[in-house]
């Protein structure tokens, strides 16, 4: 049986086979950028400190419900392909297990509060003094500079600030919470493409650098039509429940079942009337449109109150009408087209079983990505990654030991 | 322009785009690509999307101008000029397409003339759901994606119906997503001199904004309940409240319960340490460890109880003077920004994220959100006026065709 160390090193494809990667990041704006390195064959070594491990691995949901070091899924998603080494990043002697993986390294990727690299003696300037060819990627909520650097924070802080919380809900009500921490969704293919700007300028040059990058702004990006349009109109734009200025129809309707909800738009006449044939109600929502959109959404909400909501995707697709069912997560892992992609890669973990992990949403023709397994214990690979990729030997690992620096 | 060096130096991208790749094209061209949008006569239709506003050319989409400002434009109907098409993709490296612009048969035919001209082309499509059986045509858009995607579901307050973002996030996602895709394409081809096509789901752009919903279901059998101010986060079994209405507007908080660690406790005891200067003082303030071992399991009426104190303590406070005390003493609250407050930010505005551009032929001043990133050896190209339709027509187009006359 190949061992993941074996995996990484020798068997793996994809277009990042042979990158070097010594990965810092934690929780999940930072995780998920280096994610599409690894299923992409890259050799990725995440490196926590034991005393202080990944924050998200304490964040749920947990196997069996039990909260613990090697059981959040959260976590797990994150990590896939990617080797695990744990050593004790707060004693000053930790660097003689670092310098060699900086020295070995194409890229350091970190997503700490601004100031805990230096701490450590791992900013860029120390980094380029070991690797002078290193491609460095800094990832923080605010940005390394200006006066918020410090601040403490996550994603839910960072949709908020960067527009997208405030974008949500009706209009007549306290802004309603988007799921998740969009900051740590969107902020990673920012990161990403300004990494591999990065690693193709080097190629060309030889020249590494640093990429420095502000969670919130890389998400406001989002919301850069808004802030343009702030400028020149003086109109600034705000939630609107799920209508949409231009449609004749845009808004999300019950359909039979429990929390069963459809989305359905119609942008032109001809979506419209195919919609009338569709609900069998062609004259009824004419009159109701002629009343207000209030009166044509009460419609359409009565007539598909009845009805079941994929049979009424399909129905509508079949004649044109964009409709998309409001997927909950268990219908997700059941949804047809993501399957078809194989967007979910089955694999097996030590203490979790086996879960389905989300893989990447673009696809490559020739060189395909490939979630090659699952995420690392805290410290799984440490020995592995020290005798067989550092150059360590026993003895030096007993050291290390003795010293603290390791488990 | 700037004539600083830039990351992709050289890189020439064409576009064939509605929003999504342009966004796609705003990331490259940031980066110091050449992009080239090909237009039909009088400019492709997502110039006149809406919302428009008034420039000295008429109107015009703000979506459009905020994302194709420092883009060069040739006009060409690449399907009755396909000769011209081909020299323009032989001499790219990059073609970028969305499904708002050209339809699956068109995207087809042009990829294979592209790719005919240039083996070592990065063809890349911004699709609803990606390549592939019948599902590659379904009808699609925005608010329908997030909905299949996973995360209209999650939103709304639990009295309506779950509401979309109002923005449209999927297509400016996968935009952002098919940027990382392309150029880890080009790392490859400029390895190898091998050309591919990537295709993007949009689908699952917003599937990766869920974060944690598809493993919460796999483990706990748990399919989350969207909330407005008050919802269940994560994996808690009680509901908290997440959204407080300050003096002038709204922030996001959460003092207590629910995940944190050791920032939270640091959080919540400076927000205590506040509120007592205030004279907000209220045993059930402290009767729990809300934060240490027992944070997951709160029972919600005493969950009800602390947070109506701090309820009543966050009223008597502007949303400026909270983040200002935040700062200062590492609370981790945060202003629910409107697109006048994301203009406005402090940090932002320190940080030079927003940048002038001065655009003489329309006759605007603005400031564009243009550095999302800083690299140290390659900064991000300045901002520079979007084109007029056809703009560059002659001066890119005349070499290539002197080229393949030659």
């Amino acid at each position: 049986m190949t061992d993941a160390l074996t995996a990484v090193t020798t068997e793996a494809s994809g277009l990042f086979a042979g990158l070097k990667v010594a990965d810092f990041t934690w929780a999940a704006a930072g995780p998920i950028a280096t994610k599409q390195l690894a299923d992409n064959g890259a050799t990725v070594i995440k490196v926590e400190s034991f005393k202080h491990p990944d924050s998200i691995r304490l964040g749920g949901p947990f196997i069996d419900d039990k909260p613990g070091i090697n059981r959040s899924g959260f976590f797990a998603d994150f990590h896939s392909s990617k080797l695990g080494i744990s050593v004790d990043m707060s004693n000053p002697d930790a660097i003689e297990i670092i310098r060699p993986l900086i020295e070995w390294a194409d890229v350091v990727a970190e997503s700490f509060r601004p100031g805990v690299m230096k701490k450590w003696g791992l900013d860029y300037d120390s980094l380029r003094a070991i690797n002078p060819r290193i491609v460095m990627l800094s990832s923080s909520l605010y940005g390394s500079s200006g006066p918020w650097a410090r601040h403490p924070g996550y994603g839910a802080q960072g949709q908020a600030l960067s527009g997208i919380h405030a974008m949500t809900g009706w209009p007549d009500r306290p802004p309603a919470m988007p799921k998740g921490a969009y900051s740590d969704s969107v902020s990673p293919r920012y990161a990403l493409s300004a990494l591999v700007a990065a690693l193709i300028h080097r190629e060309r040059t030889g020249e590494g650098q640093h990429v420095e990058l502000s969670q919130i702004e890389a998400t406001a990006q989002l919301l850069a039509p808004e802030l343009v349009a702030y400028q020149i109109s003086g109109i600034e734009g705000t939630r609107a429940g799920s209508r949409k200025p231009g449609s004749i129809l845009h808004g999300v309707f019950p359909c039979l079942g429990e929390e069963r909800w459809i989305a359905i738009e119609a942008l032109t006449e001809a979506q419209f009337a195919a919609l009338g044939q569709v609900l069998g109600a062609s004259e009824a929502l004419d009159t109701a449109r002629a009343k207000g959109l209030d009166a044509l959404d009460e419609a359409v909400a009565a007539l598909t109150r009845p009805r079941d909501a994929f049979a009424l995707m399909a129905a509508c697709r079949a004649a044109g009408v964009p409709a998309g069912v409001a997927n909950k997560a268990s219908d997700l892992l059941e949804d047809d087209v993501l399957n078809a992609h194989g967007h979910f890669w089955p694999l097996d973990h030590a203490e979790m079983g086996r879960l389905k992990y989300n893989g990447p949403a673009y696809r490559f023709e020739k060189t395909p990505s490939a979630l090659r397994f699952a995420a690392p214990r805290l410290g799984e690979h440490t020995e592995a990654v020290m005798t067989r990729i550092l150059g360590f030997d026993q003895a030096d690992i007993a050291r290390f030991r003795d010293k603290g620096l390791l488990q | 322009m700037s004539t600083a060096k830039t990351a992709l130096d050289g890189i020439r991208v064409l576009e064939l785009s509605a929003l999504a790749g342009a966004v796609c094209g705003r990331v490259l061209a940031d980066l110091g690509a050449e992009v080239i949008k090909i237009e039909p006569e009088g400019g492709e239709p997502f110039r006149r999307s809406l919302p428009r506003v008034s420039t000295a050319q008429g109107e015009e989409s703000a979506a459009w101008l905020a994302f194709n400002h420092g883009k060069r434009s040739v006009t060409l109907d690449p399907l009755t000029d396909e000769a011209g098409f081909a020299a323009l993709c032989a001499s790219a490296d990059i073609v970028i397409t969305d499904w708002e612009r050209l339809d699956l048969d068109t995207m087809d035919r042009l990829g294979r003339i592209a790719r005919d001209a240039n083996p070592a082309l990065v063809w890349c499509e911004i699709l609803p759901f990606g390549r592939g059986g019948p599902y590659e045509r379904y009808p699609a858009t925005d608010t329908v994606l997030q909905a299949l995607g996973g995360h209209l579901y999650l939103n709304g307050d639990v009295d309506l119906p779950p509401v979309r973002i109002s923005l449209p996030v999927g297509l400016i996602q996968g935009g952002a997503e098919a940027a990382s895709a392309a150029l880890m394409a080009l790392w490859h081809a400029l390895r190898t001199g091998e050309g591919q096509r990537v295709d993007v789901s949009v689908q699952a752009c917003i599937v990766w904004t869920l974060l944690n919903s598809t493993m919460a279901w796999q483990i706990l059998g748990l399919n989350e309940m969207r909330g407005g101010a008050i919802r269940k986060e994560r994996a808690n079994r009680f509901y908290t409240r997440l959204v407080w209405e300050t003096r002038d507007g709204f922030i996001f908080f959460g003092p207590v319960g629910g995940g944190g660690g050791s920032a939270r406790i640091k959080s919540y005891e400076a927000l205590l340490a506040w509120m007592a200067e205030d004279g907000f003082t209220d045993p059930i303030l402290t009767r729990h460890d809300w934060n240490g071992d027992g944070q997951f399991f709160i029972p919600q009426e005493d969950y009800d109880a602390v947070t109506a104190v701090i309820v009543d303590f966050i009223r008597t406070k502007t949303t400026d003077a909270l983040m200002t005390r935040a700062v200062k003493d590492r609370i981790l609250l945060a202003p629910i920004s409107s697109v006048a407050g994301v203009f406005d930010n402090p940090q932002f505005r320190a940080r030079q994220y927003f940048r002038p551009l001065a655009d003489p032929d329309r006759g605007l001043e603005i400031d564009l959100p243009a550095r999302w990133a800083n690299l140290s050896q390659t900064p991000l190209a300045a901002p520079a006026p979007a084109p007029l339709p056809g703009a560059d027509t002659a001066t890119i187009l005349s070499p290539l065709r002197q080229g393949s006359t030659a």
